[in-house]
């Protein structure tokens, strides 16, 4: 797992199983008000890992898509903190995002997981948590994390550790 | 004789019913915003609370004039607390409270999907059902399957793990460039078409009783679509504009495709209605208006299916006026400070001390 520079972060999926288990980690950690965003193509995986995050964030109901009413909100009974699970795709740009009052989310306490964040690129935080999927052959993804933001980069180091050792 | 005004505003049909004893329905109107949504390909949530707001009153009113009775003639008003968009159902329940305060009649929250079992009861099959029942509904946002055990108790079996059954015909439409919604594109370009030219792979889920639409989603997108090379990351959005295989049968893939989607659901479902004895499966939600799924589910089941007619698979008031009725008729009434419940599961009336 090389880190080829700080606050990033490079891993090859075998498949939709372990692609879940890596979001659990993530979950695991997710902290109050962080931004995560999930960028790659139908069929990449971002659903697996988010489903994944949510087991390991403690999320109720369990996360699944939310393409159908654009965003699903999910609580956990430790703290009854709201993991809010957006997906952009239907949105055409930052006035869509607006309107729908995406840029509340952002102010909010409560994690954000968006999936193709680059639809409302324009209004995104800076720091930010970025992961993007790539298909590889037949199952495999490519998966790159890229944290902006010192605290990000902390929680991608914590991540690499708890993840893969070291 | 028990009177409800049901009001349903969960997604984006604006709703309003009466119903007589959970089974005759007085008026039941609808007003659709599904031209407001085909912009977005979908519904978007902001465009149908406003829409909510602006015809809701006339929707109520409507209901109340074809049904021909006063709100001193009503016993209570039953309304969709959840689960759905937060926006949409704070209308509905907003303006059922008003009611409720203004008439001094009770207020029934009642859950979205409990209404689509219920809707079954407005239909002739209501003499001929016997607990237990095993329900499937299916929809753009919903996949639930549901033990009925009797009135008000239900046991969630199982759902889907990521794209409800809907969803999964919306997004592959999306890549065969069908257009939306998807499932009656799909139901279309599906005619003529060899279901079996494309043995796609069963899902393997956690629970028994749950599905998965996504890994099938992805074995389309590979079996019609031109691959990347492998590493090559593809840009923002070209997934929609993937080009489809020069020499593809799209009615092949569509059909194929539909069928791995209704041998799940009907498999399943047929499962679970032998481990628990069921006397009868219901298929309720908008996707039951498929085709396939209706044929496949009546052909494969040993069991009597029933369907309610188009109008009452899809969101309707009537629905919620029914489950409303029995949850009237067992005791339950809420305050005025009872809040909407997006994410709301499936249990039963004990369980939630109603």
């Amino acid at each position: 797992m090389p880190i080829l520079k700080p606050g990033t972060l490079e891993f090859v999926s075998r498949g939709a199983d372990q692609t879940t288990r890596l979001g659990h980690r993530l979950g695991e950690l997710v902290r109050p008000g962080d931004v995560i965003c999930l960028s790659g193509p139908l069929g990449a995986g971002k659903t697996a890992f988010a489903r994944g995050l949510g087991q390991g964030w403690g999320a109720v109901p369990p996360v699944t898509s939310p393409t159908f009413t654009l965003v699903h909100e999910h609580t956990r009974q430790a703290d009854g903190l709201r993991l809010y699970h957006v997906d952009s795709y239907r949105l055409s740009g930052p006035d869509d995002a607006l309107t729908f009052g995406l840029d509340e989310l952002f102010l909010d306490e409560n994690p954000l997981l968006i999936e193709w964040p680059e639809r409302v690129a324009g209004i995104l935080p800076a720091a930010r948590l970025w992961i993007a999927f790539h298909f590889d052959e037949g199952d495999r993804r490519l998966i790159t994390f890229e944290a902006a933001g010192e605290s990000y980069i902390d929680l991608l180091e914590e991540y690499r550790r708890r993840t893969f050792g070291g | 004789m028990t009177l409800i005004l049901g009001i349903e505003s969960s997604c984006d049909e604006t709703a309003a019913a009466v119903v007589r004893d959970g089974r005759t329905i007085l008026s039941n109107v609808v007003a659709s915003q599904i031209d407001l949504h085909a912009p977005y390909g979908g519904v978007f949530p902001e465009v149908a609370s406003r829409a909510h707001v602006e015809v809701i009153g006339a929707v109520v009113h409507q209901a109340m004039d074809e049904a021909g009775l006063t709100y001193a003639d009503l016993d209570a008003v039953a309304v969709t607390r959840g689960p759905g968009l937060a926006g949409s159902l704070l209308v509905g329940v907003n303006y059922a409270k008003g009611l409720a305060f203004a008439s001094g009649l009770p207020l029934v929250g009642v859950n979205h999907l409990e209404g689509h079992i219920y809707s079954l009861w407005l239909t002739e099959a209501a003499d001929k059902l016997a607990f237990p029942l095993v329900c499937l509904i299916v929809s753009g946002g919903h996949t639930e399957l549901v033990l009925v055990r009797d009135h008000g108790r239900y046991e969630h079996l199982g759902g889907t793990q990521d794209d409800a059954a809907g969803e999964a015909f919306d997004k592959v439409a999306r890549l065969l460039h069908l257009g939306y919604p998807g499932g009656p594109a799909i139901q279309k370009a599906a005619a003529g078409g060899n279901a079996k030219a494309h043995p796609f792979a069963k899902a393997r889920t956690d629970a028994p009783y749950d599905f998965s639409f996504s890994g099938l989603k992805t074995a389309v997108l590979r079996a019609a679509t031109v691959q990347p090379r492998p590493g090559q990351p593809r840009q923002r959005g070209e997934e929609s504009e993937a080009p489809l295989k020069p020499d593809l049968r799209v009615a092949d893939v569509a059909a194929s495709f539909q069928r791995a989607v209704v041998m799940a659901l009907v498999d399943k479902t047929l499962q679970a209605a032998r481990e628990f004895g069921a006397t009868a499966i219901l298929l309720a939600g908008g996707v039951s208006a498929n085709k396939a799924l209706r044929e496949e589910m009546g052909k494969a089941s040993p069991l009597p299916v029933y369907t309610p007619p188009l109008h009452l698979c899809t969101d309707n008031a009537a629905m919620i006026a029914a489950a409303g009725t029995q949850r009237f008729l067992q005791g339950q009434r809420d305050g005025l400070d009872m809040d909407v419940q997006p994410m709301w599961p499936i249990i039963s009336l004990e369980a939630m001390g109603g």
